[in-house]
């Protein structure tokens, strides 16, 4: 059996690779690079989930982690590669209201207005628990500067995605959220994915307009007609 | 008994609002003869009910439906609200009878079903406002008045006039209902409660905020200057009918709320007296001014209206004093005075905006100067018009007499008993009501010799024609209240317990009348009987032209001169060119008008700033998805720290 400290050191360095990534989906301009770093970012929660599982040994954590690493880890990266590949855009360059450089700032001022926020209400600042809702809550604002500051559909997507994995870190150690509404969170998020993929070809244009976009974006094998 | 016939009154005039607008394209008589009936029945059997209240002084309280716990639908009809509720019934009854002809005259085919289903519902919503027995249900029934009303005004929508008025009202109006709702809220957060219910004395500063919302909601609804304007435009776009139930009760209903929060919420200041004193004589005072200008018959009408709510108000300030000062017997003697003249207002002015809309309706005009030599053709009018002038003149033996005669009383008594400053403030408040007093006769002898007198000024004026017998029955009772409230009115006080310093103008009218018989009799049977038939020395000339007799304006010259610093004028010239130079005159264009001082000065202003203000705000809503998730992110960085700081 692994010590507690241990685990909880581990945990910590976790918390440490969720910061990391994080900062990295919001300042990166590179669009590929950021659905492996998601894909990091929720394979850390799952080693998170993990973790405080052979502390706590609740069977809740573990069928979090399977279900976190099937969705997070595998379909919906799939997903949005596909989708990255058809369209064949490479860098997200355009930004709305923060450039990356402000929103890591003001990502660092947001997780200190936080921390001391939160200090006043949860007792024990010391405490994993303490640091797992500060990080939480932090992962879930900053993926809404995401949402909010790139002009690319996709790089919200990946914003809002990332919001979701606040929720989770914020619900394993804090309130400790039912698997059930986990598991339709994820729900969800795939038919997030899955209208994305529709939307980034546009859903407001006619049948024939409609057929023409798949053309220009290489997902259609199909002759283009010729009027 | 009391509970069943309110229930009753309420289904009536629920049957009343229903029907017709269930029989909305069928434009039929009989569809609309039964909602009025409707309203008739509703009207007396509410007549009933608060005679019964008024008289035997026990106040009932029921609740009709429970949908939360903290509040409910509950209702108490006390002295005060049986009061009201006496006005509401006499007035609703004879306008609905009235109406039983009017609405036939009117334009519209199957809308007039949804005229006479909105008028039940508008005089349903007012008498639930009187009995409301809390605020919150008190608040949703004033706003089931205003919407209703709404309606009304802008029945004629096709009119761009109608259009401009109902928006205009409905703007006054809602900002009225924003600060009685505001009112209501800082009540709640005082008492906690929704019942009204007097206040502690710990909570005076807020509970001046609350009067003060509450005043200002209030006097908007009366119509008291500076938030007046609605009134001329409104009164003018409706249907008379409607005018004479706005103007009779529903400005009423504002004297009630500030009447009933008075009495049963707050302990007034002495300020707040004075605040509604001061209101009160400008109001008087102005209103009756620019009555005295106005031509249009209803809008002549409407500042009357402001007028009176002003000497109204001053009875209600001038009662406010004198209980801070400690002087009961005074306070009760003013507020009987205000109330008792609503009471004469609702029956005169009804009378007179019905009587006027049957000369509108024969005339086809609202301009007084068109009329003229309607005594002739519709002599029955003419003296129902008479009655109700001669009652808003104050003049004795009628009811608007023995009411501002209660007020002159108040001032009077008053003046002996307060501070030399009060005393001051309160002989400047007595000249301006005597003023207003004289400027009103001279404002309904001008309306009254406008419109009857002399030769008609317009074709369509001398091929008028009495209105049928319906349209006469209803202003013939309001006429008769006119005449019986003024003659008996220290006999009416007595029954219902109060002792008034006033003459017994029974006995007055009695000697009145023996001396016009007696004088009758002395001239019958002395004076000679040979006839001579002439016509009226008109200055030599050889016909007599209606364009050359004494005109409205005319008549009102010497008071416009006097008043030349109220009436502004504002002169305009617009002149073009036909060179780059200004040398050679193309054509130009000059104009000298009356100026609206409240409306570009008070209302325009405000009106701009709060467009720019909107346009400002509207600039937050860009539609732009990232900057409502911006909002989203700023909200709830703001809660965390709400939450982490303050919380």
């Amino acid at each position: 059996m692994i010590e507690q400290a241990t685990i909880e050191g581990i945990i910590r360095i976790l918390f440490v690779c969720i910061i990391i990534t994080a900062a990295y989906i919001i300042s990166t301009r590179n669009l590929l690079s950021v659905v492996s770093v998601y894909s990091l970012q929720s394979l850390t929660l799952i080693g998170i989930a993990l973790a405080l599982w052979s502390l706590e040994g609740s069977i809740v954590l573990l069928e979090i982690a399977v279900v976190t690493f099937v969705s997070k880890v595998i379909i919906i990266p799939y997903f949005i590669a596909t989708i990255q590949e058809k369209i064949r855009i490479k860098r997200d360059i355009e930004f709305h209201f923060l450039s990356p450089t402000t929103s890591l700032i003001l990502s660092m001022a947001l997780m200190l207005v936080i921390y001391m926020a939160l200090g006043r209400i949860i007792p024990g600042r010391d405490s994993l628990f303490f640091f797992g809702a500060v990080l939480g809550i932090s992962l879930m604002l900053m993926g809404m500067m995401v949402t909010f500051s790139r002009k690319r559909t996709i790089t919200k997507v990946l914003g809002f995605l990332s919001m979701e994995n606040g929720v989770l870190l914020f619900g394993m150690f804090v309130t400790e959220l039912p698997f059930i509404i986990e598991f339709l969170i994820i729900i969800d998020l795939i038919i997030l994915v899955i209208l994305t993929t529709i939307l980034s070809v546009g859903i407001d244009s006619t049948l024939e307009d409609y057929h023409k976009r798949l053309h220009r974006f290489h997902l259609l094998d199909e002759p283009e007609e010729v009027p | 008994m009391i509970v069943e016939l309110f229930i009753l009154v309420i289904l009536f005039l629920l049957a009343g609002t229903i029907f017709p607008l269930l029989a909305a394209s069928l434009d039929r008589r009989s569809i609309r003869t039964i909602s009025l009936s409707s309203i008739i029945i509703a009207s007396v059997l509410l007549c009933g009910l608060s005679l019964l209240t008024l008289f035997s002084g026990e106040p009932v309280s029921f609740a009709l439906y429970q949908p939360l716990s903290q509040f409910s639908l509950s209702f108490v009809i006390d002295r005060l609200a049986s009061f009201f509720l006496l006005i509401i019934a006499v007035v609703s009854a004879c306008v609905a009878l009235y109406f039983t002809e009017y609405i036939e005259h009117m334009e519209g085919q199957s809308r007039r079903n949804l005229l006479c289903g909105s008028t039940s519902l508008f005089i349903l919503a007012m008498v639930l406002v009187v009995a409301s027995a809390n605020t919150l249900s008190f608040f949703l029934f004033w706003e089931l008045m205003a919407a209703s009303s709404f309606l009304l005004v802008t029945y004629e929508y096709t009119h761009d006039e109608t259009r401009k008025a109902g928006i205009f009202y409905f703007i006054m109006t809602q900002l009225s209902s924003l600060f009685v709702l505001l009112g209501i809220i800082v009540l709640y957060v005082l008492t906690g409660s929704l019942v009204i219910s007097p206040l502690s004395a710990a909570s005076a500063p807020l509970a001046t905020v609350a009067f003060l919302l509450l005043f200002v909601g209030f006097s908007i609804k009366a119509g008291i200057i500076p938030f007046h304007k609605w009134l001329p435009y409104a009164h003018p776009a409706s249907p008379s009918p409607i005018s004479a139930l706005m103007s009779g009760v529903m400005l009423k209903i504002a004297v009630y709320g500030l009447v009933r929060f008075l009495l049963d919420v707050f302990t007034p200041d002495l300020w707040w007296g004075l605040l509604i004193l001061a209101a009160g004589t400008a109001s008087a005072v102005l209103g009756i001014i620019y009555a005295l200008k106005e031509h249009d018959v209803k809008g002549m009408l409407a500042y009357s209206s402001i007028e009176n709510i002003g000497i109204i108000f001053m009875g209600i300030g001038l009662s406010v004093i004198f209980t801070a000062t400690s002087l009961p017997l005074l306070a009760t003697l003013s507020l009987l005075g205000a109330l008792f003249h609503s009471l004469n207002h609702a029956m005169f002015k009804s009378l007179l905006f019905l009587t006027a809309g049957s000369v509108v309706t024969a005339t086809h005009t609202r301009d007084i100067e068109h009329m003229g030599g309607l005594a002739h053709r519709m002599p029955v009018t003419s003296a129902l018009f008479f009655i109700g002038a001669v009652s808003i003149a104050a003049l004795p033996p009628l009811n608007g007499f023995a009411s501002e005669l209660l007020i002159f009383m108040s001032f009077f008594t008053s003046v002996a008993a307060v501070q030399p400053l009060f005393k001051v403030l309160l002989f400047i408040c007595l000249a301006l009501f005597a003023l207003t007093s004289a400027l009103s006769a001279a404002c309904f002898v001008k309306a009254f010799g406008s419109i009857f007198l002399a030769l008609p000024r317009s074709p369509e004026c001398a091929a008028a024609r009495e209105v049928p017998r319906a349209m006469l029955i209803g202003p013939g009772i309001l006429a008769a209240a006119c005449i019986f409230l003024g003659v008996c009115a220290i006999q009416i006080f007595a029954i219902v317990g109060f002792s008034v310093p006033l003459p017994d103008m029974l006995l007055v009218s009695l000697l009145l009348m023996g001396m016009a018989a007696l004088t009758y009799a002395l001239l019958y049977f002395t004076a000679s009987r040979e006839v001579r038939v002439s016509e009226t020395w008109g200055c030599g000339t050889l016909s007599q032209q209606a364009s050359a007799e004494y005109s409205g304006h005319g008549f009102s010259e010497p008071l416009d001169i006097i008043f030349s610093a109220i009436y502004r004028t504002r002169t305009t010239n617009e002149r073009t060119f036909f060179d780059q130079k200004n040398c050679i005159f193309e054509k130009g264009k000059g104009e000298i008008r009356l100026l609206k001082v409240f409306e570009e000065y008070l209302y325009n202003p405000l009106a701009q700033q709060s467009l720019y203000l909107a346009g400002r705000i509207s600039r937050f809503q860009n539609g732009c998805l990232d900057t409502y998730l911006l909002y989203v992110f700023i909200t709830v960085i703001a809660l965390i720290v709400f939450l982490g700081w303050f919380a």
